[in-house]
Protein backbone atom coordinates (compact mmCIF):
# COMPACT_ATOMS: atom_id res chain seq x y z
CA UNK A 1 0.00 0.00 0.00
CA UNK A 2 1.37 3.39 -0.99
CA UNK A 3 -0.14 5.17 1.99
CA UNK A 4 0.22 4.63 5.73
CA UNK A 5 -2.42 4.58 8.43
CA UNK A 6 -1.74 8.14 9.38
CA UNK A 7 -2.54 9.35 5.88
CA UNK A 8 -5.79 7.40 5.93
CA UNK A 9 -6.76 8.81 9.30
CA UNK A 10 -5.99 12.30 8.12
CA UNK A 11 -8.08 11.80 5.01
CA UNK A 12 -10.92 10.49 7.13
CA UNK A 13 -10.66 13.53 9.35
CA UNK A 14 -10.70 15.83 6.32
CA UNK A 15 -13.82 14.12 5.01
CA UNK A 16 -15.54 14.40 8.36
CA UNK A 17 -14.50 18.01 8.73
CA UNK A 18 -15.64 19.04 5.26
CA UNK A 19 -18.90 17.18 5.55
CA UNK A 20 -19.61 18.38 9.07
CA UNK A 21 -18.91 22.05 8.54
CA UNK A 22 -20.58 22.10 5.15
CA UNK A 23 -23.61 20.38 6.63
CA UNK A 24 -23.94 22.92 9.40
CA UNK A 25 -23.89 25.86 7.02
CA UNK A 26 -26.11 24.18 4.45
CA UNK A 27 -28.55 23.27 7.17
CA UNK A 28 -28.89 26.89 8.23
CA UNK A 29 -29.30 28.10 4.66
CA UNK A 30 -31.46 25.16 3.63
CA UNK A 31 -33.69 25.52 6.64
CA UNK A 32 -34.37 29.18 6.00
CA UNK A 33 -34.93 28.66 2.28
CA UNK A 34 -37.02 25.53 2.78
CA UNK A 35 -39.22 27.22 5.33
CA UNK A 36 -39.65 30.22 3.05
CA UNK A 37 -40.50 27.93 0.15
CA UNK A 38 -43.31 26.44 2.20
CA UNK A 39 -44.84 29.48 3.87
CA UNK A 40 -44.78 31.68 0.77
CA UNK A 41 -46.69 29.08 -1.22
CA UNK A 42 -50.16 29.84 -2.49
CA UNK A 43 -52.66 29.59 0.31
CA UNK A 44 -50.00 29.16 2.98
CA UNK A 45 -49.19 31.20 6.08
CA UNK A 46 -47.34 34.05 4.41
CA UNK A 47 -48.39 33.63 0.80
CA UNK A 48 -46.10 35.68 -1.42
CA UNK A 49 -45.93 34.82 -5.08
CA UNK A 50 -42.90 36.95 -6.10
CA UNK A 51 -40.72 35.63 -3.26
CA UNK A 52 -41.84 32.09 -3.92
CA UNK A 53 -41.11 32.33 -7.66
CA UNK A 54 -37.67 33.89 -7.22
CA UNK A 55 -36.66 31.33 -4.59
CA UNK A 56 -37.76 28.47 -6.78
CA UNK A 57 -35.80 29.71 -9.77
CA UNK A 58 -32.61 30.30 -7.77
CA UNK A 59 -32.79 26.93 -6.07
CA UNK A 60 -33.46 25.15 -9.33
CA UNK A 61 -30.45 26.81 -10.95
CA UNK A 62 -28.11 25.62 -8.19
CA UNK A 63 -29.71 22.20 -8.17
CA UNK A 64 -29.14 21.75 -11.89
CA UNK A 65 -25.39 22.42 -11.87
CA UNK A 66 -23.30 19.27 -11.31
CA UNK A 67 -21.11 19.58 -8.25
CA UNK A 68 -17.82 19.22 -10.10
CA UNK A 69 -18.75 22.18 -12.32
CA UNK A 70 -20.20 24.21 -9.46
CA UNK A 71 -16.91 23.81 -7.63
CA UNK A 72 -14.96 25.39 -10.45
CA UNK A 73 -17.60 27.93 -11.38
CA UNK A 74 -17.68 29.61 -7.99
CA UNK A 75 -13.94 29.73 -7.44
CA UNK A 76 -13.90 33.58 -7.43
CA UNK A 77 -16.58 33.59 -4.79
CA UNK A 78 -14.71 30.99 -2.76
CA UNK A 79 -11.65 33.18 -2.87
CA UNK A 80 -13.63 36.12 -1.51
CA UNK A 81 -15.14 34.06 1.29
CA UNK A 82 -12.18 32.01 2.58
CA UNK A 83 -9.28 33.89 1.03
CA UNK A 84 -8.08 30.97 -1.07
CA UNK A 85 -9.53 28.66 -3.68
CA UNK A 86 -7.49 25.63 -2.69
CA UNK A 87 -7.66 23.32 0.32
CA UNK A 88 -10.17 21.80 2.66
CA UNK A 89 -11.71 25.10 3.77
CA UNK A 90 -12.07 26.18 0.16
CA UNK A 91 -13.89 22.96 -0.64
CA UNK A 92 -16.52 23.71 1.98
CA UNK A 93 -17.84 26.73 0.07
CA UNK A 94 -19.00 24.86 -3.03
CA UNK A 95 -20.27 22.06 -0.80
CA UNK A 96 -22.54 24.54 0.94
CA UNK A 97 -23.75 25.94 -2.37
CA UNK A 98 -24.44 22.41 -3.45
CA UNK A 99 -26.13 21.09 -0.32
CA UNK A 100 -27.97 24.25 0.82
CA UNK A 101 -30.50 24.30 -2.02
CA UNK A 102 -30.75 20.52 -1.86
CA UNK A 103 -31.59 20.63 1.85
CA UNK A 104 -34.06 23.45 1.16
CA UNK A 105 -35.96 21.13 -1.16
CA UNK A 106 -35.80 18.24 1.30
CA UNK A 107 -37.10 20.42 4.12
CA UNK A 108 -39.81 21.83 1.88
CA UNK A 109 -40.92 18.29 1.12
CA UNK A 110 -41.01 17.21 4.74
CA UNK A 111 -42.93 20.26 5.89
CA UNK A 112 -45.46 19.85 3.10
CA UNK A 113 -46.21 16.36 4.35
CA UNK A 114 -47.74 17.79 7.51
CA UNK A 115 -51.52 17.49 7.42
CA UNK A 116 -53.10 20.79 6.42
CA UNK A 117 -55.73 20.16 9.08
CA UNK A 118 -53.10 20.55 11.78
CA UNK A 119 -52.18 23.99 10.48
CA UNK A 120 -55.84 24.85 10.30
CA UNK A 121 -56.37 23.78 13.90
CA UNK A 122 -53.38 25.90 14.89
CA UNK A 123 -54.82 28.93 13.11
CA UNK A 124 -58.23 28.30 14.65
CA UNK A 125 -56.72 28.40 18.14
CA UNK A 126 -55.16 31.77 17.41
CA UNK A 127 -51.53 30.75 16.88
CA UNK A 128 -49.23 33.28 15.22
CA UNK A 129 -47.33 32.26 12.06
CA UNK A 130 -44.17 31.91 14.17
CA UNK A 131 -45.96 29.66 16.65
CA UNK A 132 -47.50 27.62 13.86
CA UNK A 133 -44.07 26.94 12.36
CA UNK A 134 -42.25 26.12 15.57
CA UNK A 135 -45.03 24.58 17.66
CA UNK A 136 -46.94 22.67 15.00
CA UNK A 137 -45.24 22.38 11.63
CA UNK A 138 -41.71 21.44 12.71
CA UNK A 139 -42.62 19.09 15.59
CA UNK A 140 -45.04 17.24 13.33
CA UNK A 141 -42.45 16.99 10.55
CA UNK A 142 -39.45 16.32 12.78
CA UNK A 143 -39.21 12.60 12.20
CA UNK A 144 -39.38 13.04 8.45
CA UNK A 145 -36.98 16.01 8.64
CA UNK A 146 -34.37 13.85 10.36
CA UNK A 147 -34.57 11.25 7.62
CA UNK A 148 -34.33 13.91 4.95
CA UNK A 149 -31.26 15.44 6.56
CA UNK A 150 -29.70 12.00 6.79
CA UNK A 151 -30.02 11.76 3.03
CA UNK A 152 -28.40 15.17 2.75
CA UNK A 153 -25.42 14.11 4.88
CA UNK A 154 -24.87 11.01 2.79
CA UNK A 155 -25.04 13.19 -0.31
CA UNK A 156 -22.48 15.54 1.21
CA UNK A 157 -20.07 12.70 2.00
CA UNK A 158 -20.32 11.67 -1.63
CA UNK A 159 -19.81 15.20 -2.93
CA UNK A 160 -16.87 15.81 -0.61
CA UNK A 161 -15.03 12.97 -2.34
CA UNK A 162 -14.79 15.22 -5.36
CA UNK A 163 -13.23 18.01 -3.36
CA UNK A 164 -9.83 16.54 -4.19
CA UNK A 165 -10.13 18.28 -7.51
CA UNK A 166 -9.41 21.57 -5.78
CA UNK A 167 -7.04 20.12 -3.22
CA UNK A 168 -9.67 19.56 -0.61
CA UNK A 169 -8.25 16.27 0.49
CA UNK A 170 -10.37 13.61 2.12
CA UNK A 171 -10.99 9.95 1.47
CA UNK A 172 -12.18 10.50 -2.08
CA UNK A 173 -9.01 12.34 -2.94
CA UNK A 174 -6.95 9.52 -1.49
CA UNK A 175 -8.82 6.92 -3.49
CA UNK A 176 -8.37 8.83 -6.73
CA UNK A 177 -4.71 9.77 -6.32
CA UNK A 178 -3.43 6.46 -5.02
CA UNK A 179 -6.08 3.93 -5.82
CA UNK A 180 -6.95 5.05 -9.32
CA UNK A 181 -4.04 7.05 -10.71
CA UNK A 182 -1.33 4.87 -9.15
CA UNK A 183 -3.18 1.59 -9.41
CA UNK A 184 -3.01 0.78 -5.70
CA UNK A 185 -6.07 -1.40 -5.43
CA UNK A 186 -5.68 -1.83 -1.71
CA UNK A 187 -5.94 1.90 -1.04
CA UNK A 188 -9.02 1.95 -3.21
CA UNK A 189 -10.59 -0.92 -1.30
CA UNK A 190 -9.73 0.52 2.10
CA UNK A 191 -11.08 4.00 1.40
CA UNK A 192 -14.23 2.66 -0.18
CA UNK A 193 -14.71 0.38 2.82
CA UNK A 194 -14.35 3.31 5.19
CA UNK A 195 -16.85 5.33 3.15
CA UNK A 196 -19.29 2.44 3.17
CA UNK A 197 -19.03 2.12 6.94
CA UNK A 198 -19.40 5.87 7.31
CA UNK A 199 -22.55 6.02 5.21
CA UNK A 200 -24.01 2.99 6.94
CA UNK A 201 -23.33 4.59 10.31
CA UNK A 202 -24.91 7.88 9.32
CA UNK A 203 -27.98 6.14 7.90
CA UNK A 204 -28.49 3.93 10.95
CA UNK A 205 -28.02 6.89 13.23
CA UNK A 206 -30.53 8.87 11.22
CA UNK A 207 -33.07 6.07 11.29
CA UNK A 208 -32.70 5.68 15.02
CA UNK A 209 -32.98 9.39 15.72
CA UNK A 210 -35.98 9.69 13.41
CA UNK A 211 -37.78 6.97 15.37
CA UNK A 212 -36.84 8.63 18.65
CA UNK A 213 -38.27 12.03 17.71
CA UNK A 214 -41.47 10.67 16.19
CA UNK A 215 -43.08 10.95 19.60
CA UNK A 216 -41.92 13.31 22.23
CA UNK B 1 -74.37 36.22 18.92
CA UNK B 2 -73.10 35.48 15.42
CA UNK B 3 -74.66 37.30 12.49
CA UNK B 4 -74.07 36.63 8.83
CA UNK B 5 -75.05 39.55 6.65
CA UNK B 6 -75.08 38.96 2.92
CA UNK B 7 -72.00 36.76 3.13
CA UNK B 8 -70.65 35.52 -0.17
CA UNK B 9 -67.57 33.46 -0.93
CA UNK B 10 -66.14 32.99 -4.38
CA UNK B 11 -63.18 30.71 -5.00
CA UNK B 12 -60.91 31.13 -7.94
CA UNK B 13 -60.10 27.74 -9.36
CA UNK B 14 -57.88 28.34 -12.37
CA UNK B 15 -59.96 30.47 -14.72
CA UNK B 16 -63.18 29.25 -13.16
CA UNK B 17 -65.05 31.03 -10.41
CA UNK B 18 -66.81 28.87 -7.84
CA UNK B 19 -69.57 30.61 -5.94
CA UNK B 20 -69.55 28.65 -2.70
CA UNK B 21 -71.72 31.10 -0.75
CA UNK B 22 -74.32 33.32 -2.41
CA UNK B 23 -75.56 35.83 0.13
CA UNK B 24 -76.02 34.20 3.51
CA UNK B 25 -78.17 35.91 6.12
CA UNK B 26 -78.32 34.06 9.41
CA UNK B 27 -78.40 34.88 13.09
CA UNK B 28 -77.12 32.51 15.74
CA UNK B 29 -78.30 33.61 19.16
CA UNK B 30 -76.07 33.36 22.20
CA UNK B 31 -76.42 30.08 24.03
CA UNK B 32 -78.18 28.12 21.32
CA UNK B 33 -77.11 25.14 19.29
CA UNK B 34 -77.50 26.09 15.67
CA UNK B 35 -77.16 23.47 12.97
CA UNK B 36 -76.49 23.99 9.29
CA UNK B 37 -77.29 21.06 7.06
CA UNK B 38 -76.67 20.57 3.39
CA UNK B 39 -75.47 18.08 0.83
CA UNK B 40 -71.84 17.81 -0.12
CA UNK B 41 -70.61 20.96 -1.82
CA UNK B 42 -73.48 23.08 -0.50
CA UNK B 43 -70.97 25.44 1.11
CA UNK B 44 -71.21 24.35 4.74
CA UNK B 45 -67.48 24.31 5.45
CA UNK B 46 -67.01 27.60 3.67
CA UNK B 47 -69.75 29.09 5.83
CA UNK B 48 -68.48 27.91 9.20
CA UNK B 49 -64.91 28.89 8.32
CA UNK B 50 -65.89 32.51 7.77
CA UNK B 51 -66.73 32.75 11.47
CA UNK B 52 -63.10 32.48 12.58
CA UNK B 53 -61.79 33.86 9.31
CA UNK B 54 -60.12 30.66 8.20
CA UNK B 55 -61.92 31.81 5.09
CA UNK B 56 -62.46 35.48 4.37
CA UNK B 57 -65.89 36.35 2.94
CA UNK B 58 -65.67 37.76 -0.58
CA UNK B 59 -68.37 40.22 0.41
CA UNK B 60 -70.79 40.74 3.25
CA UNK B 61 -70.10 40.72 6.96
CA UNK B 62 -69.81 38.30 9.82
CA UNK B 63 -70.54 39.98 13.13
CA UNK B 64 -69.64 38.44 16.44
CA UNK B 65 -71.41 40.16 19.29
CA UNK B 66 -71.97 43.03 16.92
CA UNK B 67 -68.36 43.39 15.84
CA UNK B 68 -67.41 42.92 12.21
CA UNK B 69 -64.45 40.54 12.40
CA UNK B 70 -63.13 41.21 8.90
CA UNK B 71 -62.08 44.72 9.99
CA UNK B 72 -59.80 43.38 12.72
CA UNK B 73 -56.01 43.41 12.56
CA UNK B 74 -54.08 40.14 12.42
CA UNK B 75 -53.37 40.38 16.14
CA UNK B 76 -57.00 41.08 17.01
CA UNK B 77 -58.10 38.19 14.81
CA UNK B 78 -55.84 35.85 16.77
CA UNK B 79 -57.33 37.16 19.99
CA UNK B 80 -60.86 36.67 18.70
CA UNK B 81 -60.01 33.14 17.59
CA UNK B 82 -59.08 32.27 21.16
CA UNK B 83 -62.67 32.97 22.05
CA UNK B 84 -63.94 30.65 19.31
CA UNK B 85 -63.17 26.96 19.73
CA UNK B 86 -63.28 24.69 16.72
CA UNK B 87 -63.44 20.95 16.25
CA UNK B 88 -62.97 19.08 13.02
CA UNK B 89 -64.15 16.01 11.17
CA UNK B 90 -60.65 14.54 11.16
CA UNK B 91 -59.75 15.87 14.62
CA UNK B 92 -56.51 17.53 13.44
CA UNK B 93 -54.48 16.57 16.49
CA UNK B 94 -50.70 16.63 16.68
CA UNK B 95 -49.59 13.03 16.25
CA UNK B 96 -46.13 13.76 17.60
CA UNK B 97 -47.49 14.97 20.94
CA UNK B 98 -49.22 13.29 23.84
CA UNK B 99 -52.87 13.76 24.66
CA UNK B 100 -51.81 16.02 27.49
CA UNK B 101 -49.66 18.17 25.22
CA UNK B 102 -52.41 18.39 22.60
CA UNK B 103 -54.93 19.70 25.08
CA UNK B 104 -52.33 21.99 26.63
CA UNK B 105 -51.41 23.53 23.28
CA UNK B 106 -53.74 26.55 23.36
CA UNK B 107 -52.53 27.30 26.89
CA UNK B 108 -48.88 26.96 25.88
CA UNK B 109 -49.51 29.42 23.05
CA UNK B 110 -50.91 31.85 25.60
CA UNK B 111 -47.82 31.46 27.83
CA UNK B 112 -49.82 30.05 30.72
CA UNK B 113 -47.64 29.05 33.70
CA UNK B 114 -46.78 25.33 33.79
CA UNK B 115 -48.57 24.43 37.01
CA UNK B 116 -51.69 26.20 35.82
CA UNK B 117 -51.57 24.28 32.53
CA UNK B 118 -51.33 21.01 34.43
CA UNK B 119 -54.32 21.87 36.54
CA UNK B 120 -56.47 23.02 33.64
CA UNK B 121 -55.62 20.13 31.35
CA UNK B 122 -56.49 17.70 34.09
CA UNK B 123 -59.83 19.40 34.52
CA UNK B 124 -60.52 19.36 30.78
CA UNK B 125 -59.58 15.69 30.44
CA UNK B 126 -61.85 14.91 33.37
CA UNK B 127 -64.67 16.75 31.70
CA UNK B 128 -64.38 14.77 28.47
CA UNK B 129 -63.83 11.55 30.40
CA UNK B 130 -60.27 10.80 29.33
CA UNK B 131 -58.20 11.60 32.39
CA UNK B 132 -56.55 8.18 32.19
CA UNK B 133 -55.26 8.72 28.65
CA UNK B 134 -53.08 11.77 29.23
CA UNK B 135 -49.78 10.09 28.35
CA UNK B 136 -51.07 8.32 25.24
CA UNK B 137 -50.56 9.49 21.68
CA UNK B 138 -53.46 10.27 19.34
CA UNK B 139 -52.82 7.25 17.11
CA UNK B 140 -53.37 5.01 20.13
CA UNK B 141 -56.92 6.30 20.56
CA UNK B 142 -60.26 5.54 18.91
CA UNK B 143 -62.05 8.09 16.76
CA UNK B 144 -64.44 9.00 19.53
CA UNK B 145 -61.60 9.48 21.98
CA UNK B 146 -59.73 11.64 19.48
CA UNK B 147 -62.76 13.85 19.07
CA UNK B 148 -63.00 14.17 22.84
CA UNK B 149 -59.39 15.34 22.85
CA UNK B 150 -60.29 17.79 20.10
CA UNK B 151 -63.16 19.05 22.21
CA UNK B 152 -61.00 19.37 25.33
CA UNK B 153 -58.44 21.31 23.29
CA UNK B 154 -61.12 23.59 21.88
CA UNK B 155 -62.41 24.33 25.37
CA UNK B 156 -58.98 25.08 26.82
CA UNK B 157 -59.20 28.80 26.15
CA UNK B 158 -62.68 29.09 27.65
CA UNK B 159 -64.35 30.11 24.40
CA UNK B 160 -67.87 31.48 24.20
CA UNK B 161 -68.48 29.89 20.80
CA UNK B 162 -67.75 26.39 19.56
CA UNK B 163 -67.63 25.64 15.83
CA UNK B 164 -68.10 22.02 14.80
CA UNK B 165 -67.18 21.13 11.23
CA UNK B 166 -68.75 17.70 10.66
CA UNK B 167 -67.52 16.70 14.10
CA UNK B 168 -69.25 13.33 14.09
CA UNK B 169 -69.11 12.43 10.41
CA UNK B 170 -66.12 10.12 10.84
CA UNK B 171 -67.69 8.29 13.79
CA UNK B 172 -70.01 5.32 14.14
CA UNK B 173 -73.61 5.93 15.30
CA UNK B 174 -72.97 4.98 18.91
CA UNK B 175 -69.88 7.15 19.24
CA UNK B 176 -71.74 9.93 17.47
CA UNK B 177 -74.40 9.76 20.17
CA UNK B 178 -71.87 10.09 22.96
CA UNK B 179 -70.10 13.01 21.30
CA UNK B 180 -73.42 14.76 20.73
CA UNK B 181 -74.28 14.27 24.38
CA UNK B 182 -70.95 15.82 25.31
CA UNK B 183 -71.65 18.80 23.03
CA UNK B 184 -75.02 19.27 24.65
CA UNK B 185 -73.42 19.23 28.08
CA UNK B 186 -70.94 21.87 26.95
CA UNK B 187 -73.81 24.00 25.72
CA UNK B 188 -75.83 23.60 28.92
CA UNK B 189 -73.08 23.69 31.54
CA UNK B 190 -70.89 26.43 30.09
CA UNK B 191 -73.54 28.23 28.06
CA UNK B 192 -71.33 28.01 25.00
CA UNK B 193 -72.98 28.88 21.71
CA UNK B 194 -72.53 26.02 19.25
CA UNK B 195 -72.59 26.37 15.49
CA UNK B 196 -72.34 23.00 13.82
CA UNK B 197 -72.50 21.84 10.24
CA UNK B 198 -73.43 18.37 9.17
CA UNK B 199 -74.96 16.38 6.38
CA UNK B 200 -76.75 14.11 8.85
CA UNK B 201 -80.26 15.13 9.80
CA UNK B 202 -79.97 12.83 12.84
CA UNK B 203 -77.39 15.16 14.35
CA UNK B 204 -79.70 18.14 13.89
CA UNK B 205 -82.64 16.27 15.40
CA UNK B 206 -80.54 15.13 18.34
CA UNK B 207 -79.12 18.38 19.67
CA UNK B 208 -79.94 21.48 17.65
CA UNK B 209 -82.34 24.21 18.68
CA UNK B 210 -82.41 25.80 15.25
CA UNK B 211 -81.50 24.65 11.82
CA UNK B 212 -80.74 26.21 8.47
CA UNK B 213 -80.74 24.24 5.25
CA UNK B 214 -78.01 25.19 2.83
CA UNK B 215 -78.20 24.50 -0.86
CA UNK B 216 -75.88 25.83 -3.56
CA UNK B 217 -74.56 28.48 -1.20
CA UNK B 218 -77.98 29.76 -0.17
CA UNK B 219 -80.09 29.27 2.93
CA UNK B 220 -83.25 27.78 1.48
CA UNK B 221 -85.05 27.22 4.76
CA UNK B 222 -84.48 27.93 8.43
CA UNK B 223 -86.30 27.87 11.70
CA UNK B 224 -86.59 25.95 14.93
CA UNK B 225 -85.83 22.28 14.61
CA UNK B 226 -89.41 21.51 15.55
CA UNK B 227 -90.93 23.68 12.87
CA UNK B 228 -88.59 22.54 10.16
CA UNK B 229 -89.03 18.88 11.02
CA UNK B 230 -92.77 18.96 11.35
CA UNK B 231 -93.42 21.22 8.42
CA UNK B 232 -90.59 21.22 5.91
CA UNK B 233 -91.26 23.52 2.97
CA UNK B 234 -88.50 22.91 0.46
CA UNK B 235 -87.95 19.67 -1.35
CA UNK B 236 -84.37 19.34 -0.11
CA UNK B 237 -85.54 19.90 3.43
CA UNK B 238 -88.23 17.28 3.00
CA UNK B 239 -85.63 14.83 1.80
CA UNK B 240 -83.47 15.49 4.84
CA UNK B 241 -86.40 15.22 7.22
CA UNK B 242 -87.57 12.00 5.61
CA UNK B 243 -84.08 10.54 6.01
CA UNK B 244 -84.60 10.37 9.76
CA UNK B 245 -88.31 10.70 10.43
CA UNK B 246 -89.50 7.66 8.53
CA UNK B 247 -92.98 9.07 8.11
CA UNK B 248 -93.53 7.88 4.61
CA UNK B 249 -96.97 6.43 4.11
CA UNK B 250 -97.33 2.88 2.87
CA UNK B 251 -98.21 2.46 -0.79
CA UNK B 252 -101.66 1.00 -0.11
CA UNK B 253 -102.54 3.92 2.12
CA UNK B 254 -101.48 6.39 -0.51
CA UNK B 255 -103.77 4.69 -3.01
CA UNK B 256 -106.62 4.92 -0.54
CA UNK B 257 -106.03 8.61 0.06
CA UNK B 258 -105.72 9.40 -3.59
CA UNK B 259 -108.80 7.38 -4.57
CA UNK B 260 -111.14 9.92 -6.25
CA UNK B 261 -114.28 8.15 -5.06
CA UNK B 262 -113.28 8.36 -1.41
CA UNK B 263 -116.06 9.77 0.77
CA UNK B 264 -114.54 10.19 4.20
CA UNK B 265 -112.10 12.92 5.09
CA UNK B 266 -108.58 11.98 6.05
CA UNK B 267 -106.54 14.18 8.34
CA UNK B 268 -102.96 14.34 9.42
CA UNK B 269 -102.59 14.98 13.13
CA UNK B 270 -99.21 16.02 14.51
CA UNK B 271 -98.60 16.19 18.23
CA UNK B 272 -95.78 16.24 20.75
CA UNK B 273 -95.57 14.44 24.06
CA UNK B 274 -96.50 10.83 24.72
CA UNK B 275 -99.63 11.54 26.65
CA UNK B 276 -101.28 13.45 23.86
CA UNK B 277 -102.03 11.07 21.02
CA UNK B 278 -104.02 8.11 22.21
CA UNK B 279 -106.20 9.80 24.87
CA UNK B 280 -107.00 12.58 22.44
CA UNK B 281 -108.30 10.15 19.85
CA UNK B 282 -110.58 8.31 22.19
CA UNK B 283 -111.84 11.49 23.83
CA UNK B 284 -112.70 13.10 20.50
CA UNK B 285 -114.29 9.94 19.27
CA UNK B 286 -116.54 9.69 22.32
CA UNK B 287 -117.36 13.36 22.61
CA UNK B 288 -118.43 13.87 18.99
CA UNK B 289 -119.70 10.37 18.29
CA UNK B 290 -117.26 9.95 15.43
CA UNK B 291 -115.63 6.91 13.99
CA UNK B 292 -111.90 7.51 14.01
CA UNK B 293 -109.83 5.11 12.03
CA UNK B 294 -106.08 5.48 12.47
CA UNK B 295 -104.62 4.51 9.09
CA UNK B 296 -101.02 5.21 9.93
CA UNK B 297 -99.06 6.43 12.88
CA UNK B 298 -95.56 6.80 14.16
CA UNK B 299 -93.70 8.49 16.93
CA UNK B 300 -90.17 9.84 16.72
CA UNK B 301 -88.13 11.79 19.16
CA UNK B 302 -87.57 15.44 18.40
CA UNK B 303 -85.45 17.65 20.64
CA UNK B 304 -85.83 15.19 23.45
CA UNK B 305 -89.62 15.06 23.24
CA UNK B 306 -91.70 12.47 21.41
CA UNK B 307 -93.32 13.72 18.25
CA UNK B 308 -96.27 11.87 16.82
CA UNK B 309 -97.73 11.79 13.38
CA UNK B 310 -101.11 10.17 12.76
CA UNK B 311 -103.12 9.77 9.60
CA UNK B 312 -106.76 9.41 10.67
CA UNK B 313 -109.94 8.79 8.75
CA UNK B 314 -112.96 10.62 10.22
CA UNK B 315 -116.40 9.13 9.68
CA UNK B 316 -119.52 10.94 10.88
CA UNK B 317 -121.67 14.03 10.34
CA UNK B 318 -119.72 16.88 8.74
CA UNK B 319 -120.91 19.28 11.43
CA UNK B 320 -119.49 17.14 14.22
CA UNK B 321 -116.19 16.62 12.38
CA UNK B 322 -115.79 20.35 12.10
CA UNK B 323 -116.35 20.77 15.82
CA UNK B 324 -114.00 17.94 16.60
CA UNK B 325 -111.24 19.49 14.50
CA UNK B 326 -111.64 22.82 16.25
CA UNK B 327 -111.43 20.99 19.57
CA UNK B 328 -108.25 19.19 18.56
CA UNK B 329 -106.64 22.44 17.49
CA UNK B 330 -107.28 23.85 20.96
CA UNK B 331 -104.40 21.80 22.32
CA UNK B 332 -100.90 22.09 20.92
CA UNK B 333 -101.90 19.79 18.10
CA UNK B 334 -101.73 20.41 14.41
CA UNK B 335 -104.44 19.03 12.13
CA UNK B 336 -104.66 19.31 8.42
CA UNK B 337 -106.70 17.56 5.82
CA UNK B 338 -104.77 15.25 3.60
CA UNK B 339 -106.19 15.65 0.14
CA UNK B 340 -103.34 14.46 -1.88
CA UNK B 341 -100.42 13.20 0.03
CA UNK B 342 -97.65 13.85 -2.40
CA UNK B 343 -94.43 12.12 -1.55
N1 LIG C 1 -60.20 26.33 -1.45
C1 LIG C 1 -61.11 26.12 -2.43
N2 LIG C 1 -60.80 26.41 -3.71
C2 LIG C 1 -61.71 26.21 -4.69
N3 LIG C 1 -62.94 25.75 -4.50
C3 LIG C 1 -63.32 25.44 -3.25
C4 LIG C 1 -62.42 25.61 -2.14
N4 LIG C 1 -63.06 25.23 -1.01
C5 LIG C 1 -64.28 24.84 -1.40
N5 LIG C 1 -64.45 24.98 -2.74
C6 LIG C 1 -65.68 24.69 -3.49
O1 LIG C 1 -66.74 25.41 -2.92
C7 LIG C 1 -67.92 24.63 -2.87
C8 LIG C 1 -68.41 24.52 -1.45
O2 LIG C 1 -67.45 23.81 -0.69
P1 LIG C 1 -67.61 23.48 0.85
O3 LIG C 1 -66.39 22.75 1.26
O4 LIG C 1 -67.95 24.72 1.57
O5 LIG C 1 -68.86 22.51 0.84
P2 LIG C 1 -69.41 21.56 1.98
O6 LIG C 1 -70.86 21.83 2.07
O7 LIG C 1 -68.60 21.71 3.21
O8 LIG C 1 -69.20 20.13 1.36
P3 LIG C 1 -68.75 18.77 2.06
O9 LIG C 1 -69.95 18.22 2.75
O10 LIG C 1 -68.34 17.93 0.90
O11 LIG C 1 -67.62 19.08 2.98
C9 LIG C 1 -67.57 23.30 -3.51
O12 LIG C 1 -67.99 23.34 -4.86
C10 LIG C 1 -66.09 23.24 -3.41
O13 LIG C 1 -65.56 22.50 -4.47
MG1 LIG D 1 -67.24 20.42 4.33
Amino acid sequence: MLVDNEQILEALWETLYMTGVAFLFSLIIGFILGLLLVVTRKGHLLENEPVSKVLNVIINIFRSVPFIILMVAIIPLTRIIVGTSIGTAAAIVPLVFYAGPYIARLIENSLLEVDEGVIEAAQAMGASPFQIVFRFLIPEALSSLVLALTIAIVGLIGASAMAGAIGGGGLGDLAITYGYQRFDTLVMVVTVAILVVLVQGVQSGGNLLSRRVRRR
Amino acid sequence: MIQFEGVTKTYQSGKQEIHALNGIDLTVETGEIFGVIGFSGAGKSSLIRTVNLLERPSSGHVLIDGKDISTLSAREIRKTRKDIGMIFQHFNLLNSKTVFHNVAMPLILANTPKNKIKEQVKELLDFVGLSDQATKYPDQLSGGQKQRIGIARALATNPSVLLCDEATSALDPQTTQSILELLRRINREYNITILLITHEMGVIREICDKVAVLEAGKVIEQGTVFDVFTNPQQQTTQRFVRSVMNDELPESLLKQIQNPSRKNSIYRIQFTGTSVGQPLMSRISRKYQLDLNVLFGNITELQGAPYGNLIVEFTGPAEEIKKALADIREGNVNVEEVLNYAS
